[in-house]
């Protein structure tokens, strides 16, 4: 099973247990078109190109022709670059609404290109970084609070 | 028209105008100079900025940054060889060794000059297209919106270089991303799996930041923590200074070549999510064909240079045409711009011109004003741009990223669109993981709600279902639907032959890009 099979599967999984929880959906009597219509129309769509994905697929493989485009650069990709990524994300937008912009944007200026780029003993790329993170911080706070009269998140534990 | 034109151009060249336009035009440039910040990304981290200048200003700044983007790829791919947008990609094959060769200053401003040119060809286009476009769109019913709306999304599907059916599936599950909340006609919640925040639906714009943003910065974090460097510049770079009077000449001595190089690119603009990215190839690919030395492209000859160029900023004309007339976002850009429309309380569609004409003849007016702004900034920019694409991506696209949750977050003052933001971040990376094309996906959540009102209002009028079929609209409309479905599964089929009849070291077509 390749790639596009297992696409398929979550997609038809997703779209059938979605389709599933229109089923509970109340038609009102004087409308001729109740709520579930569009949206049984739209899934029973998804999941049935879903399965033809992964028919398609399992065709491919069988004949021993699975589609195999170019790639640009043979380096193997850093997943775990890309997990801890979206990790610091998430957790700077779990602590906007506790640490506010300014102290959880500083933060996470400094912690995602250290994480995505190790300065290790490299000093002069530490000073950059926080230099770098400070400026970005209030020159966005500025920008927007200041000029542009857009209210950014404040901290409940800092109460700024 | 002509004097909706004037006033639309008296009205933006007051500085209250000039100065968004200037300052869109000059983040253009930097952002389609920059390799890997894409246009669709620097008019994301744009928007929030927009928030708070009035409709006009607003868009002013973003016609700015869609031009100067068009053209401010051409800096890096002539003179490093790495292009700063897909839509430049083709200038480097004749750019770069143009500008190897000794002469960066020739490649650059003929490549800047016929920006500027195909720009404004582009420009003709949409002012005189637009109008009479949106008339005939007047005559539209439910019916025909939707067929409309299906034949945008097939197009889509079939065109995006991925296969026809990963793209049907990527556009259905945009789609599916819209029946969350509230049903339009009696409130009734749908799939919101008790969660307050989903009744109200989702809206489009924290979706395209996070899908965008997210697959691009994602994509490029998999090749970080090592060490690399881009390529040394042209040495030759401070030697930019040529003739503009030769350059031109270059350029205008070859009519037919700057018409339909820049016809192709009004015309992929015109067609749904392709973009310049297809556009600058299809022209260069073109100009190949029609050329008495076909064996001269990719040495550094003019002609390459002037075909990727022309077709580029051509397509951004196209691309407008396509939102103003019709309310359908011709590509990414366009769907962030519909969506700072909507922001402003401005609903864009067939009516738009002709209810908001100071709004509409200012944004052409912004349009053309932005090429004389773009050849200037270019120009000073290729300067200083070969020092500014140094800028580490570690540093660039944090900040990037915090634009991003300010825009999600100031839409409404709400943490939960940053959560949005974050979920449907996840999202467009796993998409492309997957393989699954983001164009559609995203024309399908831009045009969900407006499928499902026309369709049920044309059951709701009448339920025979065969007037999609036999009103004359409507059929051809869902005629043509069919026919680019049929033409998809056509293409894939021959490039599936040629790829099985030819060793697997063949070359890359332009639908790939």
């Amino acid at each position: 099973m390749g790639r596009d099979a297992i696409t398929g599967l979550v997609v038809f999984a997703t779209s059938l247990f979605l389709f599933w929880a229109t089923l509970k959906l109340e038609r009102h009597p004087l409308v001729p078109v109740g709520p579930e219509f569009y949206p049984q129309l739209i899934l029973g769509a998804t999941a049935l190109l879903a399965l033809l994905l992964v028919v398609s697929d399992l065709i491919a493989h069988r004949r021993g022709r699975v589609a195999t485009r170019p790639t640009v650069s043979t380096a193997r990709p850093n997943y775990t670059l890309v997990v801890i990524a979206f990790a610091i994300f998430a957790i700077y937008v779990i602590a906007l609404p506790y640490l506010g912009f300014r102290a959880a944007t500083f933060a996470f200026l400094v912690a995602m290109p250290l994480a995505l780029q190790s300065p290790r003993g490299d000093r002069r790329r530490w000073r950059v970084v926080f230099v770098v993170a400070l400026i970005a911080t209030v020159a966005i706070y500025l920008a927007f609070e200041g000029y542009l009269q857009v209210l950014l998140p404040r901290g409940r534990w800092l109460g700024f | 028209m002509y004097e909706l034109l004037g006033a639309g151009i008296a009205n933006i060249v007051q500085l209250k105008y000039l100065i968004p336009l200037a300052i869109g035009t000059l983040v253009g440039v930097i952002g389609g100079a920059l390799p890997g910040v894409t246009i669709t990304m620097t008019i994301i981290v744009a928007l929030p900025f927009t928030f708070g200048l009035d409709p006009l200003q607003g868009l002013s700044a973003m016609v700015g940054i869609y031009v100067g983007g068009s053209a401010g790829g051409l800096i890096t791919a002539t003179l490093l060889g790495i292009p700063g947008t897909p839509s430049s990609l083709a200038t480097l094959f004749d750019g770069f060794p143009m500008a190897t060769k000794g002469e960066p200053g020739r490649a650059i401003w003929l490549g800047i000059w016929a920006s500027f040119y195909g720009g404004l060809l582009g420009g003709i286009f949409l002012i005189a297209a637009t109008g009479p476009l949106a008339k005939f769109a007047l005559r539209f019913g439910p019916w025909e919106y939707f067929s409309l709306f299906v034949l945008a999304l097939s197009m889509v599907a079939g065109l995006v270089g991925a296969s026809l059916l990963k793209g049907l599936i990527a556009g259905m599950l945009g789609l599916v991303v819209t029946v969350l909340g509230n049903d339009p006609m009696m409130g009734v919640p749908r799939l919101t799996f008790g969660i307050p925040f989903l009744a109200g639906g989702i809206e489009f714009l924290p979706v395209l930041i996070g899908v965008f943003a997210f697959a691009q910065i994602m994509t490029d974090a998999e090749k970080m923590g090592g060490t690399t460097r881009i390529v040394e510049a042209v040495s030759a770079a401070s030697v930019l200074a040529v003739s503009h009077l030769k350059v031109t000449w270059e350029i205008l001595s070859r009519p037919f070549l700057l018409l339909w190089t820049s016809l192709i690119g009004v015309w992929i603009g015109v067609l749904p999510a392709i973009g310049g990215s297809a556009a600058n190839m299809m022209a260069y690919d073109q100009a190949k064909k029609f050329s008495k030395r076909p064996d001269a492209f990719g040495t550094g000859i003019p002609e390459g240079i002037i075909a990727s160029e022309a077709s580029n900023n051509g397509n951004v004309g196209g691309s407008l045409v396509t939102i103003m007339a019709f309310g359908i976002p011709g590509d990414a850009v366009t769907a962030v711009m519909l969506g700072a429309l909507t922001i402003h309380g401005i609903q864009s569609g067939p009516l738009f011109i002709s209810q908001q004409p100071t709004l509409a003849y200012g944004i052409f007016a912004a349009y053309l004003i932005a090429h004389p702004l773009m050849v200037v900034i270019t120009g000073i920019a290729a300067r200083w741009a070969v020092k500014v694409v140094t800028v580490p991506k570690s540093l660039l696209y944090p900040i990037v990223l915090v634009l991003c949750v300010v825009g999600a977050f100031a839409l409404n003052n709400t943490m939960s669109n940053v959560h949005v933001l974050l979920v449907f971040g996840v999202l467009g990376y796993a998409m492309v993981k997957a393989g699954l094309p983001l164009a559609p996906f995203i024309l399908g959540v831009i045009l969900g709600d407006q499928i499902e009102i026309n369709l049920i209002r044309s059951i709701m009028s009448d339920p025979d279902p065969w007037l999609f079929v036999t009103r004359p609209i409507s059929g051809a409309l869902l005629a043509a639907a069919v026919g680019s479905v049929v033409l998809a599964l056509w293409q894939h089929h021959r490039a599936e032959a040629k790829r099985r009849g030819s060793d697997s070291d063949t070359p890359m077509n332009a639908a790939d890009f």
